[in-house]
């Protein structure tokens, strides 16, 4: 029995990992955030100005969503180039 | 053999080529000794062992020596994968920072220029007589309206909601 623990502490010796690992980069608090919905306009008789500030407010919205995506492109070609360095 | 290796890593460097240059001292004496032995009279006996172990010995302590420069050779390398992983990971997390600022400072000044225009609409646009008249005569009819909305939630459908 010793001698079979002895032969498989032996074995397990051999069972080493890859010296040198590289961790997954980390995303940006930022861009993990989801996008907002697009506001609706509430009410059956609204006047155009009310409309047009749902509107407005939905733009900012989507240019908050690009921004968030030219954050994620960006992150991930500097996260390539930094990846590829080290090879 | 690898076990045999990863033992024999164990053992603290400067103390395993300590050994092994003994070995090959042992080996190159066993050699000299069986070499020389066989003048000396009553010593020739002992010839016939020690010149086998002398060269088991050499050769034995020349493979470990190999071996011992080849592990540290890797050994080094090891340690230059790892600084650059290091700073690769330093450079990652420099790189976040950077572009984590850049996305805020983006939002800052979109949620500002959009509450910019919502108040000039509340304070400015909506004072105008022109605008005061047609807000009077033309609300939005609620087709209009449905419509504008049905587009906002055009993403449930690709979500399968709707």
């Amino acid at each position: 029995m010793k001698y079979i623990i002895l032969s498989l502490a032996v074995f397990l010796a051999a069972c080493s990992t890859a010296p040198v690992t590289q961790k997954f980069p980390d995303v940006p608090k930022a861009l993990v955030e989801r996008c907002e919905s697009l506001r609706k306009i509430e009410g059956d008789k609204v006047a155009i100005t009310e409309m047009l500030k749902v509107v407005v407010q939905n733009y900012g919205m989507y240019y908050e969503c690009a921004a968030k995506v030219d954050g994620w492109n960006d992150w991930y070609l500097e996260q390539k180039r930094i990846y590829e360095s080290v090879k | 053999m690898s076990q045999i290796a990863w033992m024999i890593n164990l053992i603290p460097d400067a103390m395993l080529n300590w050994i092994y240059w003994l070995i090959i001292a042992a080996g190159v004496t066993g050699v000299l000794a069986g070499w020389i032995g066989k003048w000396i009279p009553f010593y020739g006996n002992y010839v016939k062992i020690l010149q086998p172990v002398g060269i088991i010995l050499l050769v034995l302590g020349v493979w470990l020596r190999g071996g011992y420069d080849t592990e540290m050779m890797w050994r080094a390398k090891v340690a230059e994968a790892e600084a650059r992983v290091a700073a690769a990971e330093q450079k990652s997390q420099e790189t976040n920072t950077v572009i984590e600022q850049k996305v805020v400072e983006k939002t800052k000044v979109i949620k500002g220029k959009t509450e910019y225009i919502t108040q000039y609409l509340d304070r400015e646009v909506v004072k105008k007589e022109e605008i005061i008249k047609y807000i009077e005569q033309c609300p939005v009819p609620k087709e209009i309206i449905d419509i504008h909305n049905q587009a906002a939630d055009i993403n449930k459908a690709a979500e399968g909601k709707k």
